[in-house]
């Protein structure tokens, strides 16, 4: 009989930690994308400060137009343009509509170049409204650093942690008995995932949980395809390699 | 809870429980996850499967909004590529780590692919060499 969970509890806890971060967090997770944003921390660190920057000058700017809004739209449709501060420029925006390695997308200025701009939109509507941002940067290091940990405790817990050097029985007998064969295997194996998963922007985490969660159809139809590519794949190594 | 504090607790917890549950599914075993892909034991997928179904009532009864993605380019080259990847190796991104955990020491190997191939495509992107806008699928 297996060790592992029944199927009704790994559901139950895949179903209850992936709901429990989007109502916690807001926002949906994906392994991949905390990979590749970990892997490329220093340009990611300066998207972060620009749109931190960005936010406090839009701070700024917000204040200000509010405080015109109450003073009275008559008295300061003809004062604003003197004292209109300079428009603040757009902060690279990621958004997941753009690749993190294209160049910013450079939001349009919407500065305040005219009185009756600043009386007529309102506050809450501004267009300079920011986009989702992004988990936080060094929080995608805390979940993969996280994964890591619950991997241990689950494995020490249940006893099955042993250290080894092979991956087990049925790597030896599905793929390979070689070492050689095994480290070239795993490699080829993690850059084609690596790679694969950036080029469909998502993993069987961001995809198959989160976005078949919320009825994405690019998830519903990359997941389809991962998985259908996996069985197809894993039949060969079964029955015919 | 949108501060960097409270997201950052949100990604320690779900990693951690991410961790833990995959590990105790059995998503760390090679034979276990050949016998899944291969319809000997239905059990894994059952999970992935029924984890899903619970998640898009959850979504449905919160009213979670249902995200507008566009099916660009790179989805299926993309994901035949990561299906592969993921029979040959037995790694999807989280998978090494907890293969890892579990004392499965060439797994380092899988994750040092995976860097390799994650820094590789976007260095193909940014080169132009694809001319794919794939995005991620993380809100």
């Amino acid at each position: 009989m297996s060790t592992y969970w029944p199927w009704w509890a790994g559901a139950i806890g895949l179903a209850v930690l992936t709901v429990g971060y989007t109502l916690a967090a807001e926002r949906s997770f994906g392994v991949s994308g905390a990979w590749d944003r970990v892997l490329h921390w220093r340009r990611e660190r300066e998207l972060e400060r620009a749109e931190e920057e960005f936010e406090e000058q839009f701070a700024d700017e917000r204040d200000f137009a509010a405080a015109l809004a109450k003073a009275g739209t008559d008295h300061f449709a003809t004062l604003a343009p003197e004292m209109a501060p300079p428009a603040p420029s757009a902060p690279p925006v990621r958004s997941h509509t753009e690749s993190p390695s294209g160049p910013p997308v450079q939001q349009p200025s919407s500065g305040l170049d005219d009185a009756s701009r600043v009386t007529e939109v309102p506050v809450a509507e501004a267009p300079l409204a920011a986009p989702q941002r992004p988990a936080p940067l060094v929080s995608q290091a805390a979940l993969l650093i996280s994964i890591f940990l619950g991997g241990l405790i689950a494995s020490l817990t249940s006893g099955r942690f042993h250290l080894r050097l092979d991956m087990g029985p049925g790597f030896r007998d599905l793929v390979t008995a070689s070492p050689v064969g095994m480290v070239a295997l795993l490699f080829a194996g993690g850059v084609l995932v690596g790679f694969g998963t950036r080029l469909a922007g998502g993993c069987s985490s961001g995809h198959g949980l989160n976005g078949c969660g919320r009825r994405d159809p690019v998830s519903i139809v990359a997941t389809a395809t991962f998985f259908g590519t996996a069985v197809a794949v894993s039949f060969l190594l079964w029955k015919v390699i | 809870m949108r501060t960097r504090g409270g997201i950052l607790l949100a990604n320690i917890v779900t990693g951690l429980a991410l961790g833990f549950t995959v590990t105790n599914i059995g998503f760390g075993d090679y034979a276990e996850l050949n016998r899944m892909f291969t319809f000997q034991d239905l059990r894994m997928l059952l999970s992935f499967a029924g984890a899903v179904v619970i998640i898009v009532c959850a979504f449905a009864l919160l009213r979670v909004r249902r995200t507008p993605g566009r099916i660009h380019a790179g989805v299926i080259p993309g994901a035949v590529l990561f299906g592969t990847g993921w029979a040959i190796s037995g790694g999807c991104p989280a998978i090494p780590i907890i293969q890892v955990s579990s004392g499965y020491l060439p797994a380092l190997v899988t994750i040092g692919g995976i860097v390799v191939g994650v820094r590789l495509c976007r260095w193909a992107k940014g080169r132009r060499y694809v001319r794919i806008d794939s995005g991620s699928c993380e809100l």
